[in-house]
């Protein structure tokens, strides 16, 4: 049932109405409700941001680790190529550029038989050894030389190209 | 900024966390409900804290709004205007009062105001008495006149606002309408002879 009915309104209030029309809450009361929205609803984290905070922080981690105790700007002494032939060519092209240790440097000078292997490393798995990650590139991976153990364990990093 | 979306619309956008949503619903309903909670209670600053504890209950889902039953403004009207009793009750605890109670031509039940809700408001003088003889009208008196005068809604809907049935919105529309009459009479007649 709808009783409204603008005909037996009180012409008297016609004034007030007119007069209240232009009449709204204090501009600070907007301030401060929009202060308090803003600290109910604190603004979201990026995907990137949990892409970066989950399922790498594993892999960065343990590399961050290894890399952040023995992070050393040596160059590693150049390997030896190992009979394929490969690993020298892609030292060459990285024009011998520094490798990152992710082992200590007495093990690596203690392995017997280090090989030089190329792999396409993803980028965040990098984040924690310095690599610029962007939203862009987070799903991208470089391609890097490691230093690998006879075991297989990799015992140093360098990156030869971007892909 | 203005927008033409419902109030449902923007209502699921700010507990989505969408400030300009909760901004818009803001700057709809303001206006409304701080001239109703001026008139109601006769303090600007009064009605600024209703306007604002309002809005914060809606935000932090203190009050909640079910659109199933209601538009929003309604809802807001309703909680302003329990906000506005609630602070009576708790200010009429401090407050001896004298005299016999419940005369229901309001005299004995003043307006809510403790900034005096007589000093002026506005500057036009007709519109200043009619507010005047407005605050001098017992609650329940006031709440009807005020929604069905001033916001133009319908019995039904004050009703619901005030949580009686449709009779009684009548009725005390009715007598509150007579005593503004009455209080307005004598002004009329002064107002006229000048």
């Amino acid at each position: 049932m709808n009783n409204r009915n603008t005909t037996d309104r009180d012409p008297m209030f016609d004034v007030l109405r007119t007069e209240m029309g232009r009449l709204g809450a204090p501009r600070g009361v907007e301030k401060e409700l929009l202060q308090a929205f803003a600290q109910l609803h604190p603004p979201k984290r990026r995907w990137y941001h949990a892409l970066a905070a989950r399922p790498f922080a594993l892999a960065g981690g343990l590399a961050g680790v290894a890399a952040g105790a023995l992070v050393l700007a040596f160059a590693v002494r150049a390997p030896h190529p190992v009979g394929d032939g490969h690993a020298g060519a892609l030292v060459s092209l990285d024009g011998n550029g520094v490798f990152i240790a992710l082992d200590s440097a007495e093990r690596i000078a203690a392995e017997p038989a280090p090989r030089m292997v190329a792999a396409d490393v993803p980028r965040t798995s990098l984040a924690a050894l310095g690599m610029p990650l962007t939203p862009e590139n987070a799903g991208d991976s470089v391609r890097a030389e490691m230093l690998v153990a006879a075991d297989g364990q990799p015992l140093a990093l360098r990156v030869s190209a971007l892909q | 900024m203005t927008t033409t979306a419902p109030d449902t619309d923007l209502l699921r956008q700010m507990r989505g966390g969408a400030a300009d949503a909760f901004a818009a619903l803001y700057r709809r309903h303001q206006g409304p409900l701080y001239r109703f909670a001026l008139l109601r209670c006769g303090s600007a600053d009064t009605a600024a804290d209703v306007v604002q504890e309002t809005f914060m209950g809606l935000l932090t889902d203190r009050f909640r709004f079910d659109p199933l039953r209601g538009q929003l403004q309604h809802f807001l009207f309703g909680v302003a205007r329990n906000l506005i009793l609630k602070s009576e009750t708790a200010r009429q605890r401090h407050v001896v009062l004298g005299g016999p109670d419940g005369d229901d031509d309001g005299k004995d039940d003043l307006p809510d105001d403790a900034a005096c809700p007589l000093a002026r408001l506005l500057d036009n003088e007709a519109a200043e008495e009619v507010r005047r003889a407005l605050a001098l009208l017992a609650p329940h008196y006031r709440d009807a006149v005020i929604l069905y005068e001033m916001h133009e809604l319908s019995y039904a809907e004050i009703a619901d606002i005030c949580q009686v049935d449709i009779g009684t919105v009548r009725s005390r529309l009715s007598r509150g309408r007579a005593a503004l009459a009455k209080r307005l009479a004598g002004w009329r007649a002064t107002a006229g002879a000048a």
